[in-house]
């Protein structure tokens, strides 16, 4: 018997095409596995099996005409509940918007939805996508499916816990210091940040205008391909929407990385931060490989870790409070204790050092688009170290702003984060591929060239023992 | 600008000013602390790195079909 549960999109689609596979009992499969397991992980806010199978249904009747939409046609996908659904509840994770309908879609549901895709509901995130994990809230966080007792990351936790536990094939996930890649690297998935408006934010609850991406998690690069060419594109409604060609995510993929010039941005993981040395071991080890695969790979250098980071946060604590006050001033109680904090550092940032912060975003946008005269994609670490207990408060602290990632949400550049292996304990291990913008293409070829000469991509947890696993 | 050395107090009256006044202490200790954190990003900004003609990352611009 097929297991549907580790399905890639790819090997669906194709199933699905060619009436090899029901969309109906695929979607069954997974929600059945959903009912069993969700309990463990909390990676759904909400499963919504009757739209699922309406979805199915109708998909199941379109391809039975041979009227095949694309990839994603029959394909369950979840979204991170700051995704509106319309007629769904957008509740961010919060009380404060526990009874917030949707009126309308999201632009990337639209998106998926018109590619055919079946939803299969509502998945967990940081509150806000900001303060997390949290055991304050209305809902409980969603947890590491390689061992529950970890942290699975965020703010797109319920994305990064669902496609690594094998409930869905593909997640949308948003990103605004790191929200997609902190998860996919703590989940040992695929997950793109792509370039700043590649991908609509209509209908996304908004963290940071300017610093806001929307983006896919998957298990394979393939599929992070194919679910970026469905849900990319301008959108005239969304005033961060890039006006450029999107699409054709796959066309390089099978090219090879020979000849490709890579820079190592090492200074983040061993100077500005010393990462763990089993995550430095697993990228050094990959940056080795994509070298034998013949990859031109030198060191790089760019602006420290710590400039990046404060610009990130004065930008994005400004922004946010903007957005918050209101709810702030009348409804404080109603957020968990780690999102008021991180939001309430906006409060009393003065506008010249919120200025100042943009002022240097693009000096430093400018100054590492550079380095891409002489260098194709650069590489450097996501997460400094592997998933840390989930209730332990004092290890979440510590590592939460250990993390290479925010510089990309400051340039605006596409990046990846991929598995580059396990620690001792079980846990993966994950590295950050970056590009100029636009480059996604790009990127998704030396990722998926480092893919095909690993196996990390088939391993998956043991739900019976989930720090345990099968190849 | 924001004091040098808060105090639990000065942050209450800060957040009055601008209309928090719903805060338990508990939350003004929340407050006090992120603010601290704010302060601390400010003085670790490049600030060096810009001269007096550096725009803004996004600046006001009319897109072409505005023009009417």
């Amino acid at each position: 018997m097929m297991d549907l549960a580790y399905l890639t999109v790819a090997e669906a689609a194709e199933l699905l095409r060619t009436r090899k596979l029901s969309p109906v009992e695929y979607a069954k499969a997974l929600l059945d596995r959903i009912e069993t397991h969700d309990r463990d992980f909390n990676a759904f806010l909400r499963v919504t099996p009757e739209l699922a199978l309406e979805d199915a249904r109708r998909a199941e009747v379109e391809l039975m005409h041979g009227d095949w939409r694309g990839p994603f046609h029959g394909v369950p996908y979840g979204l991170k509940d700051i995704v509106d659904y319309a007629g769904l509840p957008t509740t961010a994770h919060s009380k404060i918007l526990q009874d917030n309908l949707a009126a309308t879609d999201a632009a990337v549901t639209q998106k998926l939805r018109a590619a055919g895709g079946v939803f299969m509901g509502k998945l967990s995130s940081h509150e806000f996508a900001i303060g997390g994990p949290s055991f304050d809230l209305p809902w409980p966080p969603a947890r590491n499916p390689w061992n529950r007792d970890h942290f699975c990351g965020g703010s797109s936790s319920g994305s990064g816990s669902a496609t690594a536990a094998g409930f869905l094939p593909a997640a949308v996930g948003t990103d605004t210091g790191g929200s997609i890649r902190n998860p996919a690297s703590m989940c040992g998935v695929v997950g793109m940040k792509p370039t700043y408006g590649v991908v609509s934010r209509r209908g996304v609850m908004p963290l940071a205008f300017s610093l806001d991406h929307v983006g896919p998690l998957t298990r394979t690069v393939r599929d992070n391909a194919l679910m970026l060419d469905a849900i990319a594109g301008h959108d005239p409604l969304d005033p961060g929407s890039a006006n450029c060609a999107t699409g054709g995510y796959t066309a390089e993929l099978g090219r090879g990385v020979v000849g490709l010039r890579v820079g190592v941005i090492r200074h983040f993981y061993t100077r500005d931060m010393k990462a763990d040395a089993e995550m430095t071991a697993g990228i050094e080890a990959a940056v080795k490989l994509l070298a034998d695969l013949g990859a031109q790979v030198r060191e790089i250098s760019t602006a420290a870790l710590g400039d990046y980071a404060s610009c990130n946060r004065t930008i994005l604590t400004s922004e946010a409070f903007a957005i918050h006050e209101k709810w702030m001033r009348e409804r404080p109680q109603d957020y968990g204790a780690l999102a008021r904090e991180r939001l309430m550092a906006g409060a009393f940032v003065r506008a010249a050092d919120y200025v100042n912060a943009t002022r240097i975003r693009r000096k430093m946008a400018d100054a590492f688009h550079a380095l891409f005269a002489d260098m194709d994609v650069a590489v450097t670490a996501s997460a400094m170290d592997p998933a840390c207990s989930i209730d332990d408060p004092q290890a979440i602290e510590h590592t939460y702003a250990r993390q290479a990632r925010a510089p990309f949400n400051v340039t605006g550049s596409p990046a990846i984060s991929v598995p580059v292996g396990f620690s001792k304990t079980g846990l993966p291990l994950a590295m950050q591929i970056v590009g100029k913008p636009y480059s996604e293409a790009l990127i998704y070829r030396v990722a998926h060239a480092y893919e095909q000469a690993t196996d990390w991509v088939k391993m998956h947890p043991n739900e019976n023992r989930s720090v345990k696993m099968y190849v | 600008m924001v004091n040098e050395s808060l105090t639990l107090d000065e942050v209450r009256r800060m957040a009055a000013e601008i209309g928090m006044t719903r805060l338990a202490d508990e939350h003004l200790q929340q407050l006090l602390r992120a603010t601290n954190t704010a302060r601390a990003r400010r003085k670790v900004l490049p600030l060096e790195e810009i001269t007096p003609a550096d725009e803004p990352a996004h600046v006001f611009h009319l897109a072409a079909e505005d023009k009417r």
